[in-house]
């Protein structure tokens, strides 16, 4: 739910219940002043009739105006109580009046106002009504509802139309921070801009993701750095102990166990070395340091390299299947090849003996399958760095080059599992 | 031949001098800017093995003076900057060959055996081995007079055989060279076992006598003793 209509559902409600409270505090205030004016007039005309009684020891004739209506009954002695009463109001309609004709009726009741009082000539004790007609009280107070309604209309509107207009473009410095982190990238050298706005919160914000960006990409940076220092300084030392072992290899005359000694120490060497060449790589390649992008004729690229990696896939007696159709890329020669040669290497190594490699390249996509073990990998995990499958030979880092590679040239690479097939997909953009 | 091996690190140059240190060779030392910068200048060599980050200065300007002075020494550049940058850089300076550390010091020694080839032999791409010869040009290998016919994975493991004659040569060394990198799937060494097989086989058959010996499963080592 967006913050703008949260505020909005408060704000209609609150006013809404307002306008609500308002209006009925209106319809009694105005019905109370209009009721007592009603009873001042009501009391008046009682003034009068009592007079008209007093002055001629009579009734006076029954008066009926349009809003008036003054009935008389004889009535036992105290028996009336004088008060005020809401009642109806028959209103006789004209005689012309058509709706005489419609409703086969001589008037209809309106609300009405009435005095119940007494009055005695000599002896005989009257009970009078004095029924004055509310309709125009009732009027006033519809149209005090209607006006209500209307304002409460015309909030909604206004809410409604400063909400999209004025609201959205209140927000807009907000969307734009919004956007500037979903396209933040550690790894890219562009920073995070600044906001063109007034409002102090939204600075704030800026300010703060700014800093923010600039600090997590100085860390990065550092780190970085230091895993190529790392990385170089490591260079030297391997270095030594591979000369080294060379060198002890030469010294002759060892036993079986001496050799497997050896034996194991170079392999270890050799895993020590890939490692940090790859770690290397990947520092590179994050930096974008290798720029230069040439045509690649990929289908040329794989049909040497399945050429290249022949012996290796045939000691494991892996059959491998292609099919290549002509594709081109632009992208950097080297890394295009350390790509293909990561992905056919894993298809190679986590492959059982006696499996199948199947290749396809066509205009769309790059699609390398193997066999393997019978249960599909962990996704995103496999991409992240130093992710292995248990017993790897491998530096782990592998499918993370992979992936920063096609990320570089625009490239996808997902994974899938397609029993019994494990399949890495490269797609060409567009 | 003679070689000059500019290195600051002692461990790595005396393994490097130990290494090639054999009758007929050769080897002198520098271990700083300085010194390798006198030596260029007072002495000339069949190879320089010449690392790139020295104390005092820059691999990169000892080959630039080395080549303003016109002097035909080859050089093998080794450095620990993998970047193709710095080894185009270098190959347009002058230098014969790049590479990078960590090395297998078999390696070192196939490269500066084909630098100081190239530059002695001056077109003649003749290279002999008692009964055995090759022609570098053509990349044919001959038994006397009769042609061994040898894959091209095959003819790079005889040129690295003998360019490292006497020498334990270790099947990791050997699967870097004719594989490069990619050699880190191999859970085991099997396939180079059966280059070298054939290798040997053909050769023997073609009457050459059996030169190759597998040295305790670690390596092997071609060698006529």
């Amino acid at each position: 739910m967006k913050l703008i209509a949260r505020y909005n559902r408060v704000n209609l409600v609150a006013n809404i219940v307002i306008m609500l409270i308002t209006g009925i505090a209106y319809y009694q205030a105005i019905s109370w002043v209009l009721t007592r004016q009603k009873d001042k007039d009501l009391q008046n005309e009682e003034l009068s009739v009592l007079e008209y009684i007093n002055v001629n020891h009579e009734l006076p004739q029954t008066i009926e105006s349009k809003y008036l209506q003054i009935t008389f009954k004889k009535a036992s002695a105290n028996t009336v109580q004088r008060k005020f009463i809401d009642t109806l109001y028959f209103k006789k309609w004209g005689k012309d009046n058509p709706k005489r004709r419609i409703y086969h009726s001589e008037g209809d009741f309106e609300p009405g106002r009435a005095l119940v009082t007494s009055a005695a000539i000599e002896d005989q004790y009257y009970k009078v009504l004095i029924v004055e007609s509310k309709v125009e009280t009732e009027d006033l107070i519809r149209i005090i509802f209607f006006i209500t309604i209307g304002v409460i209309l015309l909030l909604l509107l206004i809410l409604f139309i400063t909400g999209r207009l004025i609201l959205n473009r209140l927000w807009q410095p907000f969307y734009g921070i919004m956007k500037e982190l979903k396209l933040f990238n550690i790894a890219e050298p562009k920073e995070i801009s600044q906001l063109d706005t007034a409002i102090d919160e939204f600075k704030d914000l800026n300010t703060a993701v700014t800093e923010m960006s600039a600090r997590a990409k100085r860390d990065y940076r550092t780190l970085k750095t230091f895993t190529e220092n790392a990385s170089h300084e490591f260079l030297t030392p391997i270095a030594i102990i591979n000369s080294k072992l060379d060198s002890l290899l030469q010294t002759e005359h060892f036993n079986d166990r001496q050799s497997k000694l050896l034996d194991d120490l170079y392999s270890g060497v050799s895993r020590l070395n890939r490692l940090n060449q790859s770690l290397l790589l990947l520092v590179k390649i994050e930096n974008r340091q290798l720029h230069e992008q040439e045509l690649i004729d990929l289908k040329v690229l794989i049909d040497e390299m399945i050429v290249q990696f022949e012996e290796i896939y045939q000691d494991k007696e892996i059959k491998l299947y292609y099919k290549l159709d002509s594709k081109k890329i632009y992208a950097n020669n080297y890394l295009i090849e350390i790509l293909l040669s990561n992905l056919i290497t894993n298809a190679i190594r986590h492959n059982q003996i006696g499996g199948e490699i199947i290749i396809d390249l066509t205009g769309k996509n790059f699609i390398i399958r193997n066999t393997g073990d019978l249960k599909p990998l962990p996704d995103e995990e496999i991409f992240t760095r130093f992710h292995k499958s248990s017993g790897s030979e491998g530096s782990g880092l592998g499918l993370t080059i992979s992936r920063q590679i096609c990320e570089n040239f625009d490239l996808s690479l997902t994974y899938q599992f397609d029993a019994p097939y494990h399949a890495f997909i490269i797609t060409f953009p567009g | 031949m003679k070689i000059l091996i500019v290195e600051d690190e002692q461990a790595l140059r005396e393994s490097i001098e130990d290494y090639f240190a054999e009758a007929g060779n050769v080897c002198e030392t520098a271990n700083n800017y300085t010194e390798a910068l006198a030596k260029i200048n007072l002495y000339r060599y069949d190879c320089i093995i010449l690392d790139i980050t020295l104390p005092g200065g820059n691999g990169i300007s000892l080959l630039k003076n080395l080549k303003e002075n016109n002097h035909p020494d080859g050089v093998l550049i080794i450095s620990a900057k993998n970047s193709l940058d710095d080894k185009l850089e270098g190959l347009d300076l002058g230098a014969d060959d790049y590479l990078v550390k960590p090395f297998h010091l078999s390696e070192l020694k196939s490269r500066v055996t084909a630098i100081i080839r190239r530059k002695s032999f001056n077109g003649s791409n003749l290279l002999k081995f008692n009964e055995i010869s090759i022609d570098l040009l053509g990349k044919q290998v001959k038994v006397g007079r009769r042609v061994v016919k040898l894959t091209p994975k095959e003819y790079g493991l005889l040129l690295y055989f003998i360019a490292n004659k006497d020498k334990v040569v270790s099947k990791n060394a050997i699967a870097e060279h004719l594989w490069g990198d990619r050699i880190d799937i191999a859970d085991n060494f099997k396939f180079i076992y059966s280059h070298i097989k054939n290798t040997r086989k053909k050769l023997m058959e073609a009457g050459s006598k059996d030169y190759i010996q597998a040295t305790y499963g670690t390596g092997y080592k071609f060698s006529d003793e």
